[in-house]
C-alpha cells in the first residue's frame, strides 16, 4: 500500500496518457487491487505507468509457484506412470496437467500484459520498433539487446530475428524519432523484458511437462498429431473436455498466426491452418492436397480428443486406426485417374434430343414467330378480293391488312404473351396497397373481377389489328359492311 | 488383306452372316490385298470398326476365290473395291451422285466419312427406306465410269 501511494506523488508531473493501458489493466491479475482503484481514473494512470510489479502479478501468486515446483518435480522423476484403473478425474497428475493448461494461457495473458508495458516505455527510445518485431518474446529480446544504444551497428541482433528483419530494423533505427530513455526507466524496461522472458521459459517447462504426459493423457490424440501437437492444441483449447466440445473447424484454426509484417508476400501465407500445419503428416502432403490433408487431420483429431475426454480407449488404438485411415485417403488422393477407354460411337438417333423449354426459350422463339401483320396478311375476308403490292391480283397478297379502313397497311403492335405476363405481374404489385395506408385510401382494386372497368381506348383500333383474335365471332366488333339496298 | 477384319472366301460364309447380322448394318467389302486402292479401303475400315460396332459389322470378301463369283456376278462388280451394304438382309443402295446405287466403289477420303456413310445409311434403314442419299460432298466421292464396263 506504501508502495502505491509513493508512486501516486512521484508520477503527479508524468503527463501521458494511458488509455489503453487502463482497459488491459482492468483486465489483469489484481483483483484486490481493484477495490481501491474503482472509478479513480488518475491512480490508475499512476499505478501501471510505473511500477512492474502492479502490472504482473502472476510472478508472485501462489498458485504460480505452487505449479512450477510441481511441474520441475514431475520432470525430474521422470514419467511416473501410475495404474491406469484410476478414472481420469482422481488422478493427481491428471489434475496437474488441467492445471497446467490453464496457468500456460494466463502466462500468456500476462506475456501481453507485459509486452504492452515494454512497449509503452520503451516508445520513447524507438516507436517503430513495435510494428516491425510483433512477437512479444522477440521484442522483449530485442529491446534487452539494444537496451539504451543508438548506433545499432554496435548490437548483433543474429539468431534473434531473421535477416531480413534485422536489415528493417537497423535501417529503421538510422532514422529514428526516438532519443535515449532515462537510466531509471531504461532499468524498470529491462526488468519488465527479464520477467517476460522468464515467463516464456516457465511457459515452455509446463508445456514440454504437458507434451511428455501427452501419450498417458491423451494417447488417441497424440497417435494422429504427436505429443508436442496435442499438447498446444489442449494448452490453446483450455483442457481436454474442452477442446473435445470444439467443432473440427475451430480446432483447425487453433494456433493461427495472423499478423504479416508489412512488405512480406502474403503469397507464401496458407489461410486457416494453426497448430496443425506442424504434424507430420501435414508436412508429408503434396502442397496441391494440403488444405484437405488439414481438414481431414482436424476432424478426426477432434474424433479422437472425444475418445480421449471420456477415456474410451485407453490404449490408443482408436487413434492409430485414425492415424492409417487418414494416411489411406491421401493416398488416395494422389492415385492418377483411371485410362480413358474409347468408346464406340452411339447408334444414330437412339437417344432422343433433349428439348428445352423454360421462359428463355419461349423469347428466343418469339423472335422467329409468326407476327400479327403476317397472321392478318394470310388471312382473307370472304367475298371481298384481297388487295395487292402490285395491284391486281400480281405481287404480295395482303389479306386482312389494311381492311380496317384507313388505307393504311400498318398494324398495332399488340403485346407478346411473355410481356403480357409481365405487365400483368406489375399491374398486381402495383395495385396492392402497402403497409400504412392512410384511412382516406379506398381498399377496392381496380380489377375485372370487382367490375370497375376502365375502357381502353385503344381497343378500336385494336380490333381488326390484332391478328390473333378472331373478328368472326368479335363481341365488339360491328359489322365490317353494310350495304345500302 | 487386314489381319484385324474378317475375311470371307466361302459362299456359306457369305450367306451366313448377311442372314446372322440382325438390326445392324452390314458392310461387306469386295476386293483383293493387292490393290493399293483396296488396302487405303480396308485400313479405314480396320480403323472405325470399333466406333460403328454398335450398329455396323464390317467383313472383306476375297474378290478372287472361286465360290464368291456368284455374289461378283449378282452385284455386278468389275472395279476394286466396291462395298455393299445389307441390313437384316436386305440389300441398302445409296445414291452419291453416281451412277451406280447399289455398292459404294472405291476408297473413302477420311474416316469420318465412312462413318458418314454409314450412319446415314443405318438412321434410312431404320425408317424403312431402301435408297438412301449420301451425306458427303461430290469432292470427296470417288469418281468412276460404267463406261468402261459397257465397252
Amino acid at each position: 500500500m506504501a508502495n502505491l501511494e509513493d508512486s501516486f506523488l512521484a508520477d503527479l508531473e508524468d503527463l501521458s496518457d494511458n488509455d489503453d493501458q487502463n482497459l488491459d489493466e482492468a483486465g489483469g491479475d489484481e483483483e484486490h487491487m481493484e477495490d481501491d482503484v474503482n472509478g479513480d481514473l488518475a491512480d490508475m494512470e499512476a499505478l501501471n505507468y510505473d511500477d512492474l510489479d502492479s502490472v504482473s502479478k502472476l510472478q508472485k501468486t501462489q498458485r504460480y509457484t505452487d505449479i512450477m515446483k510441481k511441474v520441475e518435480d514431475a520432470l525430474e522423476n521422470g514419467s511416473n506412470m501410475s495404474n491406469q484403473g484410476i478414472v481420469l478425474e482422481d488422478d493427481p497428475e491428471y489434475q496437474l496437467i488441467v492445471d497446467c493448461n490453464t496457468l500456460s494461457v494466463d502466462i500468456e495473458n500476462e506475456i501481453v500484459i507485459i509486452h504492452n508495458f515494454i512497449r509503452d516505455k520503451y516508445r520513447l527510445k524507438f516507436p517503430e520498433l513495435e510494428s516491425l518485431v510483433h512477437h512479444p518474446i522477440d521484442y522483449a529480446r530485442v529491446v534487452k539487446k539494444i537496451g539504451n544504444e543508438v548506433d545499432l551497428t554496435l548490437v548483433d541482433l543474429e539468431g534473434l530475428l531473421p535477416s531480413a528483419v534485422i536489415m528493417v530494423v537497423s535501417v529503421t533505427a538510422s532514422t529514428t524519432s526516438g532519443k535515449p530513455l532515462p537510466p531509471d526507466v531504461l532499468q524498470k524496461t529491462i526488468e519488465a523484458c527479464d520477467r517476460a522472458l522468464t515467463l516464456d521459459a516457465s511457459k515452455k517447462k509446463v508445456l514440454d511437462f504437458v507434451e511428455s504426459r501427452m501419450g498417458y493423457i491423451a494417447p488417441n490424440l497424440s497417435a494422429i498429431v504427436g505429443s508436442a501437437v496435442a499438447a498446444k492444441l489442449m494448452g490453446t483449447a483450455g483442457g481436454l473436455t474442452s477442446l473435445a466440445k470444439m467443432p473440427a473447424c475451430n480446432v483447425q484454426i487453433l494456433g493461427t498466426k495472423k499478423k504479416n509484417l508489412a512488405g512480406f508476400s502474403t503469397a507464401t501465407s496458407q489461410f486457416r491452418v494453426g497448430y496443425i500445419e506442424q504434424t507430420e503428416v501435414f508436412q508429408t502432403t503434396p502442397p496441391a492436397l494440403k488444405m484437405r490433408a488439414c481438414r481431414l487431420v482436424a476432424a478426426k483429431s477432434t474424433l479422437a480428443a472425444r475418445v480421449d475426454s471420456i477415456r474410451g480407449d485407453p490404449s490408443g488404438n482408436q487413434g492409430r486406426a485414425y492415424r492409417e485411415e487418414i494416411r489411406k485417403k491421401i493416398e488416395k488422393w494422389q492415385e492418377p485417374p483411371p485410362a480413358k477407354q474409347p468408346k464406340p460411337l452411339p447408334v444414330p438417333d437412339s437417344e432422343p434430343k433433349k428439348k428445352r423449354g423454360g421462359r428463355r426459350l419461349r423469347k428466343m422463339k418469339e423472335r422467329y414467330a409468326i407476327t400479327d401483320m403476317r397472321k392478318l396478311a394470310n388471312r382473307m375476308q370472304f367475298g371481298v378480293p384481297e388487295e395487292s403490292s402490285l395491284g391486281d391480283g400480281l405481287g404480295e397478297g395482303y389479306g386482312m391488312l389494311g381492311q380496317a379502313g384507313n388505307g393504311k397497311l400498318r398494324v398495332s403492335v399488340g403485346q407478346s404473351k411473355l410481356a403480357a405476363k409481365v405487365a400483368k405481374k406489375f399491374k398486381d404489385k402495383q395495385y396492392s396497397s402497402g403497409g400504412a395506408t392512410s384511412g382516406l385510401t379506398s381498399s377496392l382494386a381496380f380489377t375485372p373481377v370487382q367490375g370497375i372497368d376502365l375502357i381502353d381506348p385503344q381497343a378500336d383500333a385494336n380490333r381488326l389489328g390484332s391478328g390473333t383474335q378472331s373478328t368472326y365471332f368479335s363481341e365488339t366488333g360491328t359489322f365490317s359492311k353494310i350495304k345500302r339496298t | 488383306m487386314s489381319y484385324l477384319l474378317k475375311t470371307l472366301t466361302n459362299k456359306d460364309d457369305v450367306d451366313c452372316i448377311i442372314r446372322d447380322t440382325i438390326d445392324k448394318l452390314l458392310v461387306l467389302r469386295f476386293g483383293r490385298s493387292s490393290d493399293s486402292v483396296c488396302l487405303q479401303l480396308d485400313d479405314i475400315l480396320a480403323k472405325s470398326e470399333q466406333d460403328v460396332s454398335k450398329f455396323a459389322t464390317i467383313a472383306l470378301v476375297d474378290v478372287d476365290s472361286e465360290e464368291i463369283q456368284v455374289y461378283v456376278n449378282y452385284f455386278d462388280i468389275t472395279l476394286i473395291p466396291s462395298t455393299v451394304f445389307f441390313f437384316n438382309a436386305h440389300h441398302m443402295k445409296m445414291d452419291s451422285g453416281s451412277a451406280d446405287h447399289t455398292k459404294w466403289v472405291g476408297a473413302f477420303h477420311r474416316k469420318q466419312d465412312f462413318i458418314d456413310v454409314v450412319e446415314e445409311i443405318f438412321r434410312g434403314a431404320m425408317k424403312g427406306k431402301l435408297i438412301v442419299n449420301c451425306p458427303l460432298p461430290p469432292e470427296r466421292i470417288p469418281k468412276f465410269q460404267l463406261l468402261y464396263k459397257d465397252v
